[in-house]
């Protein structure tokens, strides 16, 4: 027989050498998604850095984020490099034709290439996918948050409503794209709203509507059935103790939820492209003759906009500095909208907590 | 913290009290019947009897009710179970001090035999034991309740005194016979009346410590029982 | 038992015997069948539930006490397949199976506290004035009366008047329970079922519960399911055994728990079931 100390020593049994191989593979798998992500994430502030960001006071390029995109003219003056955007050799060339005006001479307009995207900035686009995300999540959350309840809490739980869940599901797995297409035929063409911000929001809210309903009845299941019971109880009819025990309760798990729903708004192309998203518009989307136009207008958007610099436009030295500007500017808003949300769960949750 | 069914515990306390003082009230009683003859104060005493009786059997009700609604444990469940004890030995004291009244008619229809001295000073220390043993169960005192135990070996050698001085009697005279058989009977009473005074003394001993001294060197000598 | 024994004669025990005497019935059931899609929960139960008394229902787990306590304010409605297939149930001589009958309106009458004390995660304050502000309440001061009244009587009050505004989850789990029978008494019931409402509390939480039973049933009638032997031998005057469905004894308490006259309920009484 062993003594009690030898029994008790530090020895390497086979069982434990293989929970050694465990933690390593499991540690590993995380270490390369971080680094994975990290690469990514670098990749973009790193190279958009140098677009957003300026040597001098103020030391964030203002321009790049409150302008409209123009196309960069790049031609030589005097021995130098000049780049120019297309508003300021306009008045260049102005000046030039007024100067040789004056003097009597025939102006002499530099020969300068041109870079079509390659100046100015994305101001309309960062509000034309505030406008998208704002509008498609309130729809979403609208629909959403009712279906949810309708499924949850007062449908019978039989075979239909276990249909229509999974076939919820499986819209989820849908791709984008043909959310895009569906977006074109029923709201573009079949309704004519054209291309517009409406067709647009309605678009991306039937797309991320899955997630969305499924992560609200997951936080309406969550919510405790003594809240239910408690407030019936009382002598609340059904939609009182919703709309005074469960909702309230369960709205940071639908935040946190739809969290994830505002950056695939933010993020998806291929529902816009078709329905909402310009190339090119002159006018922001608040100048417009009467109110409700406001509604039937093409709006641009921040990943259309990488989607056009980064591959219908010829790529240079010059559209590689707005594609990462523009995909920096575009993880700061959604890291910004995603904090936002994360803050307002964090109000709620502070003042009900269970 | 208070329990809404303490004053159960309560009515059952104040009704064994009572039960107490009704059978020390009979046993002086009893004994006054005895010395004074008188036949009228003997009647009350038998009369009497029946509220022992209905005290023991509402003591029991509430006993057996409190044990199975109300699951008593520790002091609480002694306390009951004495309760239950000391009040069927209250019982058979009051049984005893009918059977001393009963006697009396017969007693008091020929002339004393001797004076009374012996009867009265065995029936006083009985009389003193039981309200001792009563006071034990009001201030849950062990030590006292010991001592009340120890004096029934005095009513023990006073019976068996008196056993001797009457039998002798008996044989001397044997005319008086039925009266010293009488007095031989009330003897035999009054000492039966110690001994359930000196049980209880023993159940207030279990009562208070939670110690079973029954059957022990501690009470009396075994001789006594 | 010698009916003379069972009167108590002193008037500080609780009269036992007089609870089916003299004390009208308030809830009254008649040949309850339930069932849960195919599983019969009641199978044909009587009685008759006096009026400011506390009645027990005791039995195995699945003997259907649950459901007949949940019959009374119509909780079972909400599961889906519960059924009342046969029988009445009567409240004050009304059918609350009828079809005239406002589920809501009765269970403003027939309160609930639950085995799993659930305070709404709002304040205390909120918690006792819930039902209040259902039924359109808005005046404040009749509002703060009521949650004085209700904390009171709920004997929470000097626990909690400083901080009625915390959250009702900060209160330690007997207060909480005792805090769902003040939200229960708020909106002033005539009834008050509770389903096991010791069952997560400690002794001497449970303790302070039963105290409240016990003075609870001057102003209320309560029906209590539990699954403690003493806390129903303590707490009740009625105590009802059922078992498979079946009610197999109702009777006074003290007749329960000192003379049952079927052996299935002094089996289960004294613990030796199965």
């Amino acid at each position: 027989m062993a003594t009690p100390a030898e029994q008790f020593r530090r020895q390497s049994t086979a069982i434990q050498r293989r929970e050694k191989v465990i933690v390593f593979f499991l540690r590993a798998s995380a270490w390369i998604i971080l680094l994975a992500g990290a690469t990514v994430l670098g990749t973009i502030a790193w190279k958009g850095a140098g677009t957003l960001l300026q040597p001098n006071f103020p030391f964030i390029n203002i321009t790049f984020l409150a302008e409209a995109p123009q196309t960069l003219h790049v031609f030589e003056l005097d021995g130098e490099t000049v780049e120019m955007s297309d508003q300021d050799f306009r008045e260049f060339r102005a000046k030039l034709a007024e100067e040789a005006a004056a003097s009597g001479e025939s102006a002499i307009v530099p020969d300068s290439t041109s870079y079509v995207y390659a100046a100015g900035g994305i101001f309309p686009n960062i509000v034309g996918t505030l406008l998208l995300v704002a509008g498609s999540m309130s729809i979403a959350l609208g629909l959403g948050i009712a279906t949810a309840i309708y499924l949850s809490e007062y449908a019978r739980q039989g075979s239909t409503v276990r249909f229509i869940r999974l076939a919820i599901l499986n819209l989820a797995g849908v791709p984008s794209v043909v959310f895009g297409l569906f977006g074109f035929g029923m709201f573009v063409l079949f309704f004519g709203w054209n291309v517009s911000l409406i067709a647009g929001w309605f678009t991306l809210a039937f797309m991320v509507l899955p997630v969305v309903i499924t992560a609200s009845e997951e936080a309406l299941r969550a919510v405790p059935q003594g809240f239910r019971e408690g407030a019936l109880a009382l002598g609340a009819t059904r939609w009182q103790t919703i709309r005074r025990a469960v909702i309230p309760h369960a709205l940071p798990g639908i935040l946190t939820s739809s969290i994830l729903g505002i950056a695939r708004v933010a993020g998806e192309t291929a529902p816009i492209m078709f329905t909402a998203a310009f190339i090119m518009r002159d006018k922001l989307p608040w100048e417009v003759d009467r109110w409700f136009d406001f509604f039937f207008q093409g709006v641009m958007a921040l990943p259309y906009h990488i989607y056009v610099v980064s591959s219908k436009i010829p790529q240079n030295e010059y559209s590689a500095r707005v594609q990462f500007g523009t995909a920096l500017v575009f993880v700061l808003l959604v890291a910004v909208i995603a904090s936002a949300s994360l803050f307002l769960r964090h109000r709620i949750r502070a003042r009900q907590r269970w | 913290m208070k329990r809404f069914f303490d004053t159960e515990l309560e009515t059952f306390r104040s009704d064994l009290v009572l039960m107490g003082e009704t059978a020390v009230r009979q046993v002086r009683q009893v004994l006054e019947a005895l010395i004074e003859s008188d036949v009228n104060l003997a009647q009350q005493v038998v009369t009497a009897d029946d509220e022992l009786d209905q005290l023991e059997l509402k003591i029991d009700e509430e006993a057996i009710r409190y044990m199975s609604l109300r699951s008593p444990v520790a002091t609480e469940l002694r306390l009951v179970i004495v309760g239950m004890k000391a009040s069927h030995d209250l019982e058979r004291v009051g049984d005893e001090a009918t059977n001393i009244a009963r006697r009396i008619p017969r007693l008091t229809a020929e002339p004393p035999l001797k004076p009374y001295v012996d009867l009265p000073k065995m029936a006083a220390i009985a009389v003193e034991m039981l309200r001792d043993a009563l006071d034990c169960f009001l201030q849950v005192d062990a030590e006292k309740a010991l001592a009340v135990c120890q004096r029934d070996k005095d009513v023990d050698e006073i019976n068996r005194q008196l056993y001797r001085e009457l039998s002798s009697y008996m044989i001397e005279r044997p005319e008086t016979t039925s009266r010293a058989l009488e007095l031989m009977f009330i003897s035999k009473s009054i000492e039966r009346i110690a001994d359930h005074a000196s049980n209880i003394a023993e159940e207030m001993i279990y009562l208070a410590k939670g110690e079973d001294i029954r059957h022990t060197e501690h009470t009396r000598n075994p001789s006594a029982r | 038992m010698d009916p003379t024994t069972t009167e108590s004669p002193s008037p500080t025990t609780p009269a036992a015997a007089s609870a089916d005497a003299g004390r009208p019935a308030i809830i009254e059931v008649e040949d309850l069948d339930f069932y849960y899609g195919e599983n019969r929960a009641l199978d044909g139960v009587s009685l008759a539930i006096p009026s400011h008394q506390v009645t027990a229902l005791i039995g195995p787990s699945g003997c259907g006490k649950s459901t007949l306590l949940r019959c009374f304010n119509r909780m079972n409605d909400l599961i889906e397949g519960a059924e009342r297939t046969r029988g009445t149930v009567r409240i004050r001589g009304v059918d609350i199976f009828g079809p005239e009958v406002n589920v809501m309106e009765l269970r403003k009458r027939v309160g609930m506290v639950f085995q799993k004390t659930n305070p709404f995660p709002n304040s205390i304050y909120e918690n006792i004035t819930f039902g209040l502000q259902l039924q359109g309440v808005r005046s404040k001061t009749r509002l703060d009366e009521a949650v004085e009244r209700s904390l009171r009587a709920a004997a929470l009050w000097d626990e909690v008047k400083d901080r009625l505004h915390e959250s009702g989850l900060s209160l330690s789990g007997g207060q909480q329970q005792r805090l769902c029978i003040a939200r229960a008494i708020a909106v002033e019931p005539e009834i008050i079922l509770m389903d096991e409402p010791c069952s997560a509390l400690d002794p001497v939480a449970t303790a302070r519960v039963e105290e409240l039973i016990h003075k609870l049933k001057q102003e209320f009638t309560i029906v209590i399911v539990t699954h403690n032997m003493q806390q129903a031998a303590r707490c009740s005057d009625r105590t009802a055994f059922l078992y498979l469905g079946k009610l197999i004894e109702y009777a006074d308490t003290q007749t329960i728990f000192i003379n049952p006259s079927d052996s299935q309920t002094e089996a289960y009484v004294s613990g030796r079931f199965g």
